[in-house]
């Protein structure tokens, strides 16, 4: 059943290509071109430009190492923009066709929860697709980089970072899904296409708001509350223990509160839309 | 010798639902046995959609109980030997009719083996097949949608005002359709429809809804054949109605008296003086209408069939 119901949300997900296009291709795409056209105006500005975002133009002799772009890709695979992104695709799956015109076409002949479980499942597939797009498009931005700055192109990388740069893709992708699980919870409760695409958004403004001002509050990121309050404090903590050695105050505890706060955020929400939606009327809005 | 007793598709006791202070449905017993095509009857407010929202699943009782093929509703394994149409489907609108089938075909669990472009055929599609729902008239929704409850060849198919928004040929073919699902395919084919002659000449059983309880049930000849009635053209009609009390229906500008052939006399000579005016008494034969009106207490307005 459960197979059913996958197959069908991926095959109407994929005829709707506005929905597709702007939740997964969007993003990588303005960066790939975005990156490509930062390199012409870095160069011809001098390295000034490059050196405010950070960003390293290697030295003469140097080729560009294409391999650097698995760390770079997977630490940002969740940014800010590939968040909101998402947060469109998934709220439009959860809550754009969460209508009674959609529900008695299909919920007659599927149990409710591998047709919650389905659009879960799409989302997560679109979670996939969308780091590995972004994964092309750091590839076009160190190719554009050595074009534009004529270098030439290496591709090296060592185990521990193949396998430092896979950990933290994973935890950007639970980031992802953690994200637009908040999404399905309102999609299921409010059946509001708004509601789904601005609570989360509100929420995670506010939960920034507050990791900002963490300092003030006189909260610590070794300790329970804001780990389990934030979780992107607890993705970045996450990303942090992954990225090197665990330095004060990333104690394993901390690292065990921040899997606890991202597992929370996650779990959570998903049995909270089962249990309702099991329980839920569906009628006219 | 042996007696088989066959299973209802659907099986209804004390079904009772509830919202807020309003009861939709109020203790409701039905039984739907296999075969043939059965209508459920009732003004707006009666229960039906009620009814067929919690056989499919889609809402649930406040209490009692309901079966469909067997098991329980909400048991996939039943769920699936049937189709549905509920009111005017919508689609989504960036779909053509054909990718609908489709889609829907694999959310039914039947993907490659329903033969999309058959029923498209059947159902008068063909040359919308690749279009966009979103530019559809109602009917051209209303035909994908029979497909859509069809393609998977269920043993039983609940349709709720399965011609609305049709024009007269395509109601016809409609009326085929089921006639046809249930005398040559063996489909029960549930419906409900404000048609109330539609429903006469394609239903073999009928069951009357008011007030979310059942009122009347039985073959479609046997309710119309129990039924003569007394037609009095008479002025004015609301003195008799209210003469006659539960027994009178209006029939337009006439009234339906529910009364034996020998008390007629009496109560035309009871009508003559109290001052009613009488231009014509005759005796009719009950149609589904009349039968309707006659149980639901509603008005028979003098043009149109009038179900509310």
């Amino acid at each position: 059943m459960l197979v059913d119901a996958l197959r069908a949300e991926a095959y109407r997900f994929s005829l709707n290509r506005m929905q597709v296009f702007v939740s997964v291709v969007m993003t990588p795409l303005l960066f790939a071109i975005g990156g490509a056209f930062f390199h012409y105006i870095s160069k011809s500005k001098g390295d000034e430009a490059a050196d405010k975002v950070g960003l390293i133009i290697p030295a003469s002799a140097t080729p560009v190492n294409l391999g650097d772009a698995f760390a770079f890709a997977a630490s940002g695979s969740a940014n800010g923009v590939i968040l909101i992104c998402m947060l469109i695709g998934a709220a439009t799956l959860y809550a754009g066709d969460y209508r009674w015109e959609s529900w008695r076409l299909i919920s007659a002949r599927n149990d409710r929860v591998s047709l919650i479980l389905a659009k879960v499942g799409v989302v997560k597939l679109l979670a996939i697709a969308s780091s590995l797009l972004f994964l092309a498009a750091t590839f076009v931005f160190l190719i554009a980089q050595a074009v534009v700055y004529e270098r030439s192109l290496s591709f090296s990388i060592d185990g521990a970072e193949a396998g430092k740069a896979a950990l933290v893709w994973l935890l950007s992708y639970v980031r992802i899904v953690q994200f637009t699980m908040i999404a399905l919870l309102t999609a299921v409760m409010s059946r509001s296409l708004l509601a789904a695409l601005f609570v989360p958004w509100a929420l995670g403004f506010v939960q920034g708001i507050l990791g900002t001002a963490s300092p003030l509050l006189g909260w610590e990121p070794q300790m329970w509350l804001p780990q389990l309050l934030l979780p992107g404090l607890a993705y970045d903590t996450l990303k942090a223990a992954v990225a090197g050695p665990l330095a004060a105050p990333l104690t394993d505890a901390t690292v065990w509160r921040s899997l606890t706060g991202l597992a929370l955020w996650t779990i959570l929400p998903l049995i909270g839309a089962l249990a309702w939606f099991k329980r839920q009327d569906l009628s006219k809005e | 010798m042996t007696t088989v007793i066959e299973t209802p598709v659907i099986e209804v006791r004390g079904l009772t639902k509830t919202y807020g202070t309003v009861r939709a449905l109020d203790g409701l017993d039905l039984s739907i046995p296999r075969g043939g095509v059965y209508g459920v009857l009732g003004p707006n407010g009666a229960g039906k959609s009620t009814l067929f929202r919690i056989l499919l699943g889609l809402i649930r009782p406040t209490e009692g109980a309901a079966s469909v093929m067997g098991g329980p509703v909400g048991q996939v394994a039943s769920m699936r030997r049937m189709g549905s149409m509920i009111e005017t489907p919508r689609f989504p609108p960036y779909m053509t009719a054909r990718q609908v089938l489709h889609w829907l075909a694999l959310e039914h669990g039947v993907g490659a083996a329903v033969d999309v472009p058959g029923w498209l055929e059947r159902v008068g599609l063909t040359e919308a097949a690749d279009r966009k729902v979103k530019g559809f008239s109602v009917g051209m929704l209303q035909r994908l949608g029979v497909a859509a409850a069809l393609m998977s060849k269920p043993e039983l198919v609940i349709l709720d005002e399965p011609t609305s928004g049709m024009d007269p040929p395509g109601i016809q073919e409609m009326r085929a359709l089921i006639r046809s699902l249930a005398d040559d395919d063996g489909v029960t084919v549930v419906l409900a429809s404000h048609q109330l002659q539609e429903v006469q000449r394609i239903c073999d059983r009928v069951a009357i809804l008011h007030k979310g309880k059942l009122v009347r049930e039985g073959a479609v000849t046997e309710l119309t054949a129990t039924g003569e009635q007394l037609r009095l053209s008479v002025k004015p009609v609301d003195q008799v109605i209210g003469i006659l009390g539960s027994r009178g229906v209006r029939d337009g500008a006439a009234v339906l008296a529910n009364v034996s052939r020998a008390e007629g006399p009496g109560l035309i000579r009871a009508l003559v003086e109290a001052g009613i005016e009488i231009d014509e008494a005759r005796w009719v034969g009950a149609d589904l209408e009349s039968v309707f009106f006659t149980e639901t207490g509603s008005i028979r307005a003098p043009e149109t069939t009038h179900a509310g």
